[in-house]
C-alpha cells in the first residue's frame, strides 16, 4: 500500500463523433467506428481519405461552450477548455478548487500544424534573398492569430490560468505517449506529495493535411485506401496495413485519497502504477523480440506492487501497424505467458484511429469506465480467424465481466514507452 | 517541497553552446555586439552557428534530418558521452530528461517555407516526403530524445517538458526526482533554446513582455549529467541541495509565490539565504531583485547569450560553475539559482559547490 494514494474523480472527453465519454463507451460497445472519410482529405485529393476527425457540428458545440471569443484561440484551446469543464463538473468541482489546495496541470500535445495556405502565404512574403518580410506577412493574415505564433504549450496555459493553477503545470509532447506520460506524471506528483489535486490528459488535433504528408512519407498510414474507412484501422490481425490519423482530447481529474475524501468525492478508479524509458531501439519500432515493451510494462506493474498475474486486463498501444503490433504482441506473451489465458485486451484505435498524443489519455478514460462499469470493449474488425496472435484473447463483441486492475500501454515514435496501471475505485 | 534526499545528487558534467561560448569560463567574458536578424531588423538577437555533430556518436544522416535547435541539442549531449561512459552504468541505470520548446512546429513549418520558396514547382506532398526536415520526426520532441539516448546509451526512465523558461527547471527537478528515488543512477538532463525564425518573433506576445531589452533571444543549448556518486576527479565538487517550483497565472501573486519557491528551496539543507554566496538570476527581473535585496543583486549570463528559453537554467548553472572564487577561494559555497516566467512559473535551485581537496 502506497503511502499516499491516486484516485480518479472525474473525466472527459471528446472524440471524433462523439462529444462525452460515455456516448464513445457506448459506440464502441455497438461496434460503431469514428472513422469516416475526412471531407477535407477528399478535397485535397489525397489517396485515402480515412480519419478520425472532429466535424464541423462538433466543432459548433465546442465553440459555443467557450467563454471567449472561441475565433480568437487556437482550436487547441477552444477544445482543452470544454473537455475541461466537463472532467470538473464530472468530478464535482468547481475552478476555484485548484487555486485552493497544492494543484498542477499536466497536458499532452504534440504540435500546432500550419496547413498550406498558412505556407503559401508565408512563402509569398519572403523577399529576393529568402528573408521573410515580416510586415507584409502580418498585413496579409486575414484571421486574428497568426499561425506561425502558435504554440505547444499555448493550451496549458489558457487553462492554466482560467483555472488559477498554483503549484506545477507541463506541457509533454511525448509523441503518442504524450497522454499516458502526461496522466503518469500527475499521479508522480501526487504520489510524492508535492500536490493534491491535477488535471491531466491530452489534447491533440493532427487529422490535418500536413501530419498526413508526414506521416504517410514514413509510410505509418494506412495503405489499403479500398478498404471502407471504418474498416482501416485493424490492430493485430494479419491484413493490417498501418494506421487511421484521428484526433481528440481526454482530461482526468486525479487527488490524493486524503483529498477525495476531505471532499466526500465518489472515486471512479485508481492510478496504480506507472513507467516510462526511452528506449531508441529505432525510431518507428521497438525490439521486435519484444523486450522493451515487456520492459516498460513489468515496471509499471512492479510500481503498482503488484504481480504479473494482477493484471486482468490490458488496453494495448495496438496502432494496426505492423511492426508495432507485432513487437506489442510479442512484449505481451514474453511478459504474460500462460497468463495470457486468463486475460482479455483491447485495442481502442481499431475504433477511433490513432489520436498520438491524445490516445493514451482516452484509452485511460475508457479503461476507466470499464473497470467501474464491469464492461469490457470490443476490438473492432477483429475476428480470430484473420488474427495474427489468435492467443491474444481480443473481445469481437463487447463482453460484462467485472476487472479490477487494468494495463494501459502508449508506445510512442522515438521509443517513448509508457504504461499505466489502472485499478478500480 | 523537496522531501528528503536519501540519495545525494551530483553534478558530474555539463556542456553548453551559445553566443558567449562553450565553457563556464566564457561567461564572464565580455558581450559580443548582438546581431539584427534579417527579417527583423529593429531588433537584436543573439545566433549561433549550426554545430557538425560527432560521427562517432550519431549516425551522419543526423546531421541532415534534424534542424538547427535538434543538432545544437545533441551536440551539447555528446560532449557529455565520455563522462557517461566513465560511469560504468547499464544503460537502463541511466535516465534521460529534456527540455525543448519547440523542436516541433513552428520550426520545420518555416522549413517548408523555405523549401516551397527553393522549389515552387514540387507539390507539397513531394516536399514532405523528400525533405528531411521535413518528415514526421522532426514534428516529435521524442525524435531527439531517442537521438541521444540512442547515442548515449540512456535507456532508463524519461520525462520531456515543452515549453519556454520553466521546462529547464522541470526537466532538471525531475531527473533529480529520478535518482534520489533510485530510478535511475545517473541522468542526462538536456535542453535547447528556440531557433531565431521570424516564428519566435510571430509567437512572443505570449510570453514575453514588449519592448524591454529582455527580449534580445539567444540561440543556444546546455545538457548536464547527474550522479548518486561525486566524480573523483573534477576540480569541483558540486551537489544538488535543494530546489523549489511554483506557479501562478495571477500577476499580484509573483511576489509570493518567489518567495514560497525561495523557502522551498533552502528548506532541505535548512540554510537562510544569507548562508547562500552567489545568486544567479535575471537581474531585470524586479520581483528577484526585490527578493533578493538587500542582500544581494543577483547575476546571470542573459547579457552574453540573449535570452535562451528552455536552457537558460542549465546554462545559468554553468555561470555559477564558472566564477573564479571556487578557484581562488576553495571552500564549500552555496549557490542560489531562479527563474520566473512571464507565464506565471517560478523554480529555485539550490547547489553546494566546494572544491575538490587534493588526494581526494
Amino acid at each position: 500500500m502506497r503511502a499516499r494514494e491516486v484516485y480518479v474523480t472525474g473525466y472527459g472527453l471528446v472524440a471524433p463523433t462523439v462529444l462525452d465519454a460515455q456516448s464513445l463507451f457506448q459506440r464502441i460497445c455497438e461496434k460503431r467506428s469514428c472513422v469516416r472519410e475526412h471531407p477535407l482529405f477528399v478535397e485535397l485529393g489525397f489517396p485515402n481519405a480515412a480519419a478520425g476527425f472532429i466535424d464541423d457540428q462538433q466543432w459548433q458545440q465546442l465553440r459555443a461552450g467557450f467563454d471567449e471569443n472561441p475565433s480568437a484561440q487556437p482550436r487547441q484551446t477552444v477544445l482543452a477548455e470544454y473537455v475541461a469543464k466537463q472532467a470538473l463538473q464530472h468530478a464535482g468541482l468547481q475552478p476555484e478548487a485548484f487555486s485552493q489546495v497544492a494543484s498542477g496541470l499536466f497536458l499532452g500535445a504534440n504540435k500546432y500544424c500550419a496547413n498550406s495556405q498558412d505556407l503559401d502565404l508565408a512563402c509569398m512574403c519572403l523577399d529576393e534573398r529568402g528573408s521573410l518580410d515580416l510586415d507584409r506577412f502580418l498585413q496579409r493574415q486575414e484571421r486574428v492569430e497568426h499561425p506561425f505564433a502558435r504554440r505547444v504549450d499555448q493550451q496549458t496555459l489558457h487553462l492554466a490560468k482560467r483555472l488559477g493553477i498554483r503549484d506545477h503545470i507541463s506541457t509533454h509532447s511525448d509523441a503518442c505517449a504524450a497522454g499516458t506520460v502526461a496522466i503518469g506524471s500527475a499521479y508522480r506528483a501526487i504520489e510524492r506529495g508535492e500536490i493534491d489535486l491535477a488535471i491531466c490528459g491530452a489534447v491533440e488535433l493532427m487529422a490535418n493535411e500536413l501530419p498526413y504528408y508526414m506521416f504517410n512519407s514514413l509510410g505509418a498510414l494506412c495503405q489499403k485506401a479500398d478498404v471502407p474507412a471504418q474498416q482501416q484501422s485493424r490492430p493485430f490481425m494479419r491484413d493490417r496495413s498501418g494506421f487511421v490519423l484521428s484526433e481528440g482530447a481526454a482530461l482526468i481529474i486525479l487527488e490524493s485519497k486524503q483529498h477525495a475524501e476531505r471532499r466526500n468525492a465518489k472515486p471512479l478508479g485508481r492510478v496504480l502504477g506507472y513507467a516510462n524509458f526511452c528506449e531508441s531501439e529505432k525510431m518507428t519500432s521497438s525490439s521486435r523480440d519484444g523486450s522493451k515493451y515487456e520492459h516498460c510494462m513489468e515496471a509499471a506493474i512492479e510500481d503498482a506492487g503488484l504481480l504479473r498475474y494482477a493484471i486482468q486486463h490490458v488496453n494495448t498501444h495496438g496502432t494496426s501497424t505492423q511492426v508495432n503490433d507485432s513487437c506489442e504482441a510479442h512484449a505481451l506473451k514474453r511478459l504474460f505467458g500462460d497468463l495470457l489465458d486468463g486475460m482479455t485486451l483491447s485495442a481502442n484505435k481499431s475504433a477511433l484511429g490513432h489520436s498520438l498524443a491524445g490516445s493514451g489519455a482516452i484509452e485511460a478514460v475508457l479503461s476507466l469506465i470499464s473497470l467501474r462499469d464491469g464492461v469490457l470493449l470490443p476490438t473492432l474488425n477483429y475476428d480470430a480467424q484473420g488474427a495474427e496472435f489468435p492467443e491474444l484473447r481480443f473481445l469481437s463483441e463487447p463482453l460484462k465481466q467485472s476487472i479490477n486492475i487494468v494495463l494501459s500501454n502508449s508506445f510512442g515514435f522515438g521509443g517513448v514507452n509508457s504504461s499505466i496501471v489502472l485499478g478500480r475505485a | 517541497m523537496n522531501g528528503s534526499h536519501a540519495r545525494q545528487v551530483y553534478l558530474v558534467d555539463l556542456a553548453l553552446l551559445n553566443a558567449a561560448g562553450s565553457s563556464p569560463s566564457d561567461r564572464y567574458a565580455a558581450a559580443q555586439p548582438a546581431q539584427a536578424p534579417t527579417f527583423k531588423l529593429d531588433r537584436l538577437a543573439r545566433p549561433i552557428a549550426t554545430p557538425r555533430l560527432a560521427i562517432d556518436l550519431f549516425e551522419r544522416k543526423i546531421q541532415r534530418s534534424v534542424e538547427a535547435q535538434g543538432l545544437r541539442l545533441l551536440h551539447c549531449a555528446a560532449r557529455l558521452a565520455p563522462a557517461l561512459r566513465d560511469l560504468q552504468l547499464p544503460a537502463e541505470r541511466v535516465a534521460l530528461t529534456a527540455a525543448i520548446p519547440e523542436v516541433d512546429a513552428p520550426s520545420p513549418c518555416w522549413d517548408a517555407v523555405e523549401a516551397i520558396r527553393e522549389q515552387p514547382h514540387k507539390l507539397l506532398g513531394q516536399l514532405f516526403a523528400n525533405t528531411p526536415p521535413l518528415h514526421a520526426l522532426t514534428l516529435l520532441n521524442s525524435s531527439v530524445m531517442a537521438y541521444v539516448a540512442e547515442g548515449l546509451r540512456c535507456n532508463g526512465p524519461m520525462a520531456g517538458y515543452c515549453s519556454q523558461s520553466n521546462a529547464g527547471i522541470d526537466a532538471f527537478i525531475e531527473a533529480v526526482t529520478m535518482l534520489t528515488e533510485a530510478r535511475a543512477d545517473a541522468a542526462l538532463v538536456v535542453s535547447s533554446s528556440p531557433n531565431i525564425t521570424p516564428a519566435l518573433y510571430l509567437r512572443e506576445g505570449t510570453s514575453y513582455p514588449d519592448g524591454t531589452d529582455a527580449d534580445i533571444y539567444g540561440e543556444g543549448a546546455a545538457a548536464v549529467l547527474l550522479a548518486t556518486v561525486a566524480p573523483l576527479t573534477a576540480p569541483l565538487v558540486i551537489r544538488v541541495a535543494g530546489w523549489g517550483r511554483a506557479y501562478s497565472a495571477r500577476v499580484e501573486r509573483a511576489a509570493a509565490l518567489a518567495e514560497r519557491v525561495l523557502e522551498q528551496a533552502l528548506s532541505t539543507e535548512r540554510v537562510n539565504l544569507s548562508d547562500v554566496e552567489l545568486l544567479v538570476a535575471d537581474e531585470r527581473d524586479p520581483i528577484l531583485r526585490e527578493l533578493f535585496a538587500p542582500a544581494a543583486t543577483p547575476r546571470s549570463s542573459r547579457d552574453l547569450t540573449g535570452d535562451l528559453g528552455a536552457s537558460a537554467l542549465l546554462t545559468d548553472i554553468a555561470y555559477a560553475i564558472g566564477d573564479s572564487r571556487h578557484e581562488h577561494e576553495p571552500r564549500s559555497r552555496y549557490v542560489l539559482l531562479m527563474t520566473r516566467s512571464r507565464a506565471g512559473h517560478c523554480g529555485a535551485l539550490l547547489l553546494e559547490i566546494a572544491k575538490m581537496e587534493k588526494g581526494a
